[in-house]
């Protein structure tokens, strides 16, 4: 029990001292990609969804799908596989604590960055209401 | 047990999926206006763009920088420490520009757009039967953001990412279209290869890249003063090599990857981390070098075989600030050697271990390693924390060294300094003031660089 208590210790300094982190296998990663894929389908289809706690408005089509290609290229690096415990696309249980907290205070911590989410996320171009609507499709799973 | 380092990304697959080979979208651009601040990587660096920008063409963005009057700064991914970025004017956003643009088997050649994360260059590059020569270890960073830093890696005759940069095509802060290679407008192409984003806008790099290959990836523990004597010959026994002391420890983690034939070997996947960070912190100082030593010597070693471009980049998902200097690679271990006793002289509450690589000479007239190798040698200390009363302390020693400042990290050398470290500093300002004379893309800082005022 000590000796396996000592490894887990270990591991964990070794991890944040060389600043290490977790290695995913091929496999895992094809099985989530497939399941952002059905995602962002869905994303496209949220238009009739009722508005929820993170969205202000009901965004257009439009806007949807310019958010959509941000998510693309900056959510998705960490939320499609759960990088550094990102709550990951569609995962109700993660989600739901921090939906919890409100929009407004996801939306702060987007911008602001908290623990190892830097500050907005890798979208430098993304306003507000993108990352509310972001933040909405990325949670849908909980809702 | 075992430590492996970050390898897969799913960004990687994704991009590729959605745009294998980096299609420009066709809509219109973005300009968003926001009441955020925006921040850096590190969260460190803030500032209040008035607007941003995220051209979906080359032709936009030549639109813009023609009739935007203001201050115009672009942006890669914000993970510079260094106020490169910071503007309250237009802040232009690269990411919509991705993806492989040409390329040429016979000469092993790729263009890719300056959006294209590095993350994403892997795949697309393998797809088209190339690979990047060497690589950061950190690959979120974009292409244009990448270059203009001189980011770079590790390797015994290994350059920086400038070193391999065959041609640049630059939006001015006029919206002229250039081209620049060796050949054609040589001056530019000298400055663009390491620009610090002050030339205009980069929107293609042209990469003397390599075919494909693999990496045996290694990491194990050992004594830093082996590590530290025995470094010359393993540089020569690995082709990337590097190390990284353990701070009031007498271990470095060391990190070595080999090519090889052999077969893929995956990284082995971990489970959560938790707070080690919070645990070690509590320690006082003067007690952490046996709590150290004990929890680093257990580690076992570990192996993975990889795509080079997996094998050489991680996700640094703890976000600290950095600086990084680089010396003569004769001054590199005495340096090191210094900056760890002067942490255990002073007792300086720090965990993150330092960093030390090296990098070949390249000939671009920024680089850190323009004209001759250096050994490049980097403290850290945790977003949140203070890094000042620590680095004020350890910069002198670079100095002593005759140190250079990477671009993109902190340091507090202005244009008298620099001047002196870097025998191209004027010839760039000569480049930087002809392509932007009313200094559209200076902010404080770089002008404090370049001797011009904002």
């Amino acid at each position: 029990m000590l000796k396996k208590s000592l490894k887990v210790f270990a591991k964990q300094a070794a991890n944040l001292l060389a600043l290490t982190s977790a290695g995913v296998s091929l496999r895992r990663l094809l099985l989530v990609t497939a399941m952002t894929s059905l995602s962002v389908f869905t994303l496209t289809g949220c238009e009739t969804k009722e508005l929820q706690g993170v969205l202000l408005t009901q965004p257009s089509a439009s806007e949807t799908a310019q958010a959509q290609h941000k998510w693309v290229r900056s959510c998705a690096l960490c939320h499609v596989n759960g990088e550094g415990g990102a709550p990951k696309v569609g995962d109700a249980a993660a989600w739901q604590p921090r939906l919890e907290q409100g929009g407004d205070v996801l939306l702060a911590h987007t911008l602001q960055g908290l623990n190892r989410m830097p500050p907005l996320g890798y979208c430098m171009d993304c306003s507000e209401s993108d990352f509310r609507i972001l933040i909405d499709f990325m949670s849908r799973g909980a809702q | 047990m075992s430590i492996t380092r970050r390898k897969l990304l799913a960004s990687s697959l994704l991009a590729a999926a959605f745009n294998p080979l980096g299609k420009t979208l066709a809509a219109g651009a973005d300009v968003a206006h926001s009441s955020a601040p925006w921040h850096n990587w590190s969260g460190y660096l803030q500032s209040n763009p008035a607007q941003r920008f995220a051209p979906k063409s080359e032709q936009e963005l030549a639109d813009f920088m023609k009739g935007n009057a203001g201050g115009v700064r672009p942006v890669g991914a914000g993970h510079s420490f260094s106020p490169l970025v910071p503007t309250n004017d237009a802040l232009v956003v690269l990411d919509n520009l991705s993806g492989v643009v040409a390329y040429d088997d016979a000469s092993t050649t790729a263009v890719l757009r300056a959006g294209t994360r590095l993350s994403d260059s892997g795949p697309m590059l393998d797809q088209i039967g190339q690979a990047m020569i060497n690589l950061p270890d950190i690959d979120r960073q974009t292409i244009g953001g990448a270059i203009a830093t001189s980011t770079h890696g590790t390797g015994l005759g290994l350059g920086s990412l400038s070193a391999y940069v065959t041609s640049v095509r630059l939006v001015t802060p006029e919206g002229r279209v250039i081209d620049a290679n060796r050949n054609d407008n040589p001056e530019i192409y000298q400055a663009a290869r390491t620009n610090l984003g002050a030339l205009g806008v980069l929107t293609e790099v042209g990469f003397q890249n390599r075919k494909p290959f693999k990496l045996k990836s290694m990491a194990w523990v050992e004594k830093t003063n082996t590590v530290i004597e025995s470094f010359a010959e393993r540089c020569l026994e690995y082709e990337h090599y590097e190390f990284m002391p353990f701070l009031h420890a007498d271990f470095s983690l060391v990190i070595a990857h080999k090519e090889t034939d052999g077969a893929l070997k995956p990284p082995v996947p971990e489970e959560d981390q938790g707070d080690i960070f919070g645990v070690l912190s509590n320690l006082p100082v003067f007690a952490r070098r046996p709590v150290i030593n004990f929890l680093v010597e257990a580690i076992e070693p570990s192996e993975a075989v990889e795509a080079s471009y997996l094998a050489l980049t991680n996700i640094r998902n703890d976000r600290f600030n950095e600086m990084e200097y680089s010396v003569a690679v004769e001054d590199g271990l005495a340096c090191v050697r210094e900056i760890l006793d002067t942490v255990t002289k002073l007792g300086i509450d720090a965990l993150i271990p330092l960093e030390y690589r090296v990098i070949e000479k390249d000939d671009s007239w920024l680089s850190m390693f323009s004209g001759s190798a250096k050994a490049s040698i980097s403290i850290h200390r945790m977003a949140g924390y203070d890094y000042k009363p620590y680095f004020d302390v350890i910069e002198p020693i670079f100095w002593k060294y005759g140190g250079r400042p990477h671009w993109g990290k902190v340091h507090s050398l202005g244009y008298d300094e620099l001047s002196n470290l870097y025998p191209h500093l004027d010839d760039f300002i000569e480049v930087q003031t002809e392509l932007d004379p009313s200094g559209k893309m200076l902010n404080q800082h770089i002008a404090k660089i370049l001797n011009r005022n904002v």
